[in-house]
């Protein structure tokens, strides 16, 4: 810890936490407020115009998740990087655990005192966090060696694999993914990049006798949804339709058809895009889309001004982490990539997600307050 | 926490930064396009898509308009009936919901059997409804209505069933309705549902369009369950038109009744000994449930078979068209039995044939008043050209018979047309000739097809020289026109032809047409342009035929002051009789087998003092125009007038 200056001790609470307020990035908290809305929205009309069962929920949540954003906001981000080892190995205990005591057919979620708590979404906080980390810590010579690396690969692929275990495709490839990112944005050997994009080719068939059935039919549909039109298939395709059916303008807020008829599967959780789509059309779809760009790119430009190799990495990871998110679900509800099982961040209902989407941004803004570099 | 103090990983961060945010773009990129290919350029696929999965459209049947007759008595109409219904969707265990509805009620096996026909050949996946069974009973429907929160995948619907009140009596002239099938392409409909029906014969299919109406359709708004959130009437329907023939039903419950009986008579069927003679007579088909015919000679015997017309002669509506033996028409509002079509489809006396309209016969004399018009307008004759009638008229190696074994001696055209002498009308076809005959002919209406209002009927053949030859190659010969001046050979008509034709002969101005609708036929037919005195001459003749003491109908003079009728009776031989049986002496009618009896005509008109009706018997097989089809055609006047 080397700070250069240590100019808010000097200062008193007030004017510091006015000082501070000034420093938040407001464009980051309206998009993010904009989102929650439209969740809001979205979700009142998936219960085909009625505030209950999700809509409510996901206000009261949105709201106290962005306190809670703030309040992490305004910590100093050396918390953040204290907590890291802490927060991973708790994230990897909670990961075993919820093998051993998981409720549901799939073992994802561990109850603690009467909320459902998902362990695989706060697993991809604690392991953007431990990687700053280390990556922090490393010395840069040492960056450009393989075995600097031997660690952050274990770091990733053991939460990775228990997360694919319980089993949930979807959260453990995003862990993975975020992971590698990661390594590649501190700059691994581009050779190695190379070589382990061929070893990752050749044990595709390995992985897919690692995977379960239901898995692998997800996959056999997504590449031919008429395989199984009434089965596995039946999501896709009536995805594709309600999207398709909205045209330019959309069928008009609470007006969409195949969501109001049930024709769309998990149209409050992972499908919620479709019935987006439907109601709003590809002018709403962009606009929304463009949000989350702004929101996006407003996080990754932070990690340009930071003092710190630890807030650069952990601001690209937030950043990656939503685009990940973004682009999984976009791209699975458009009949892109197979059905996965990703949550839209800020917009699906689900309370893991979005408190680990407003944590992340939190931690972010927090760096953006605390970790300035001085010009 | 390090600052990042070298250049070198600057620029790598740099590099690579830029390396993944070309990535995220081309992502972003690519999901841009997707929504914009799904939203925009394939929109309308998938705007067609959803509208399949929110809405299942049902055709709505408008009601049929109805058949009357002259006052307005119903023909043909329409009763409620229950339908069962499946309200269809993927999700539904169909034979579990069936097995537990016939723990509640009965349904035809033949109608579950159809039921599943239509279940297994649906290859659409969307929801709809299909057709159990229209046989439901009232008890069966508050049978199922009160527990009807154990099937909300069934519904009721009120249909309409088409009935015939008349039932029999006038069978072909209304046809009867079936349900709509692909050979029916002329109908521009395209049915969603199994049960459209649509006319096959008769008015109901020549006026189909018309009854049918403008069907409806009802738009249902069906969740992915297959539940009903919605429905609504998406067009409306219009009720089809009803139609008004010109048959006065009372006469045609009558005439049929006179035309079965013939010369027989009615016994009951109750009797013992008639119940054992019955059980002897296999070849009985058509027995009434209450009685049967009796001939002369104590054999029991089938209704005859044959046609009768009553036509207006001012204006060509057809009072009354008996064509028996007929059909009941309701059998096919139920489900038609197949037994019960085998027997109507082959039954050797063919009951579906409509014989007034499409029944073609030799009309034997009742065509001689053709001929001696022929010869009158083309001036070959007039009025006292005798003729010697011995008996036969030989011509080459060929001898041509008169009926009247002893000849008629020298008599003019009045006596001719009276007795119906062959042999003067021999001699009249070789002075006048083909040709001109045929003229006549046609322009009384033979050969040729009117627009009356049924589809199926028949032109009949007028043979002449060029007729013949087109159609054998051969020359027309001389016997031929002997033959075809007494009304056999070729020559062929329809019982509707010969009403025409005695209609155009009463009427005598214009070339009236038939029609079975009121109103319709007014003021526009073409002038007959026949000699109005050559007509009146001819009418002499007819009348004698029943007033003069030599006619061949004078027995069956209606007797009454007022109303008297004018005709012309005629014996059409079927079977050709060779010389050997002429010289043993013919065999009596009645002691012939029925296929080989004669038939017997009677054409005339009434009253003879100022013409109303035409009439036409054909009793097939049924022995002398005289005998036989004369005292029909007396009773069907008698009737009329009320004398």
């Amino acid at each position: 810890m080397n700070y250069k200056s240590n100019k808010f001790s000097e200062q008193t609470y007030g004017s510091l936490f006015f000082s501070k307020l000034s420093k938040l990035n407001f464009l980051i908290i309206i998009s993010l407020i904009l989102l929650g809305l439209v969740g809001v929205a979205s979700l009142y009309s998936a219960a085909g115009g009625s505030w209950d069962p999700w809509a409510k929920n996901h206000l009261i949540r949105l709201i106290f998740g962005i306190l809670l954003m703030l309040i992490i906001a305004f910590l100093p981000h050396k918390v953040f990087f204290k907590l890291s080892v802490l927060s991973f190995f708790i994230g990897i205990l909670s990961l075993i655990l919820v093998k051993l005591v998981g409720t549901g057919n799939v073992q994802r979620w561990i109850t603690l005192g009467g909320m459902n708590f998902q362990p695989s979404e706060a697993m991809k906080i604690a392991l953007i966090l431990i990687l700053a980390r280390y990556f922090d810590h490393v010395s840069r010579i040492d960056l450009d060696k393989l075995k600097s690396y031997i660690l952050p690969l274990f770091l990733i692929f053991l939460p990775g694999f228990l997360v694919i275990s319980q089993p949930d495709l979807g959260t453990g490839l995003t862990i993975i993914l975020l992971g590698l990112a990661i390594l590649f944005f501190v700059g691994i050997s581009m050779n190695f990049v190379i070589f382990c994009l061929i070893i990752l080719a050749s044990s595709v068939p390995f992985i897919w006798n690692q995977l379960y059935d239901y898995q692998k039919d997800r996959i056999l549909v997504f590449l031919n949804p008429e395989l199984d039109s009434l089965g596995s298939g039946y999501q896709i395709i009536q995805s594709k339709i309600a999207i398709g059916s909205g045209g330019i303008f959309g069928k008009g807020y609470l007006l969409g058809s195949q969501s109001r008829l049930n024709y769309l599967p998990e149209k409050h959780t992972d499908f919620i895009f479709t019935l987006i789509s439907e109601e709003l059309g590809f002018l709403g779809s962009m606009i929304i889309i463009l949000i989350f760009c702004i929101l996006i790119t407003s996080i990754i430009k932070i990690s340009f001004s930071v003092k710190t190799l630890f807030s650069k990495i952990v601001t690209f990871g937030i950043g990656f982490l939503l685009f990940l998110y973004l682009s999984l679900n976009i791209g699975m509800v458009c009949g892109l990539l197979p059905v996965v099982g990703a949550p839209l961040p800020l917009i699906s209902y689900g309370g893991t997600s979005l408190l680990t989407v407003l944590i992340g941004v939190g931690i972010v803004l927090s760096i953006n307050i605390h970790d300035k570099e001085i010009g | 926490m390090k600052n990042i103090s070298q250049r070198n990983l600057e620029k790598t961060i740099s590099k690579r930064f830029f390396l993944l945010s070309i990535f995220k773009g081309g992502i972003v990129g690519a999901i841009g396009w997707r929504f914009f290919d799904l939203q925009m350029i394939e929109n309308k696929k998938y705007e067609k898509l959803s509208d399949n999965n929110q809405f299942n459209y049902h055709m709505i049947a408008p009601e049929r308009g109805r058949i009357l007759d002259r006052k307005m008595r119903l023909l043909a109409g329409n009763m409620d009936g229950f339908s069962l219904v499946l309200n269809w969707n993927k999700n539904i265990n169909v034979e579990s919901i069936i097995k537990d509805i016939l723990s509640v009620i009965k349904i035809d096996p033949k109608d579950l059997n159809n039921f599943f026909k239509e279940i297994n050949s649906n290859k659409n996946e969307f929801a709809k409804e299909i057709l159990i069974t229209k046989n439901l009973s009232q008890k069966d429907v508050s049978k199922l209505a009160v527990r009807s929160i154990e099937f909300p995948e069934v519904s009721f619907l009120i249909t309409k069933k088409r009935v015939y009140p008349q039932g029999i009596i006038a069978g072909h002239i209304t046809g009867y309705i079936g349900p709509y099938s692909e050979k029916d392409t002329k109908i521009n409909i395209k049915p969603h549902t199994s049960w459209i029906e649509v006319g096959k014969a008769g008015l109901e299919k020549f006026f189909d369009e018309e009854l049918r109406g403008k069907f409806g359709r009802k738009r249902n708004e069906v969740t992915s369950k297959g539940h009903i959130v919605a429905s609504q009437i998406y067009e409306n329907t219009i009720s089809g038109n009803d139609i008004q023939t010109s048959l006065d039903m009372g006469l045609q419950a009558f005439a049929l009744e006179r035309f079965e009986k013939g010369n027989n008579t009615l016994v009951s069927i109750k009797n013992e000994k008639i119940k054992k003679q019955i059980e002897k007579s296999k070849k009985i088909n058509f027995i009434n449930n209450d009685y049967v015919y009796k001939d002369k000679k104590n054999r029991i015997v089938n209704p005859e078979s044959g046609s009768l017309i009553v036509m207006d002669i001012e204006n060509g509506e057809i009072i009354c068209s008996v064509s028996s033996p007929g059909y009941d028409p309701n059998i096919f509002s139920n489900d038609l039995e197949v037994n019960v079509w085998n027997n109507l489809k082959n039954n050797s006396r063919s009951p579906l044939l409509n014989r007034s309209m499409s029944g073609v016969y030799p009309p034997g004399s009742t065509i001689k008043m053709a001929v001696a018009l022929a010869a009158l307008e083309n001036g070959i004759i007039d009025y006292n050209t005798k003729f010697y009638c011995d008996g036969a008229k030989k011509l080459g190696e060929s001898t041509f018979h008169c009926w009247a074994k002893d000849g008629h001696g020298k008599l003019n055209l009045t006596e001719a047309i009276e007795r119906s002498c062959d042999v003067y009308f021999y001699e009249l076809g070789l002075k006048v000739g083909i040709d001109k005959i045929a003229l006549m002919m046609k322009r009384l209406g033979l050969g040729q097809y009117y627009d009356v209002e049924i589809n199926d009927k028949s032109k009949g053949v007028v043979p002449n020289i060029e007729w013949k030859f087109k159609r054998d190659g051969l020359q027309w010969s001389m016997g031929e026109t002997l033959n075809a001046s007494i009304g056999q050979g070729y020559l062929l008509t329809t019982p509707l032809q010969l009403t025409t034709m005695i209609a155009r002969i009463a009427n005598g101005k214009f070339s009236v047409t038939p029609t079975l609708m009121i109103n319709r036929n007014k003021n526009r037919f073409k002038d007959l342009n026949i000699n109005p005195q050559h007509l009146n001459f001819i009418k002499n003749s007819m009348e004698r035929v029943v007033k003069g003491n030599n006619g061949t109908a004078r027995n069956y003079q209606i007797g009454s002051k007022k109303v008297e009728m004018a005709g012309k009776t005629g014996t059409v031989q079927v079977v050709r009789i060779s010389e050997a049986e002429r010289e043993k002496g013919l065999v009596k009618n009645e002691d012939r087998p029925w296929e080989k009896r004669d038939h017997a005509l009677f054409v005339g008109y009434a009253p003879a003092s100022k013409p109303k009706y035409a009439i036409t018997v054909v009793v097939e097989h049924g022995g002398s125009g005289s005998s036989t089809a004369a005292p029909i055609a007396r009773d069907i006047f008698k009737h009329i007038f009320k004398v």
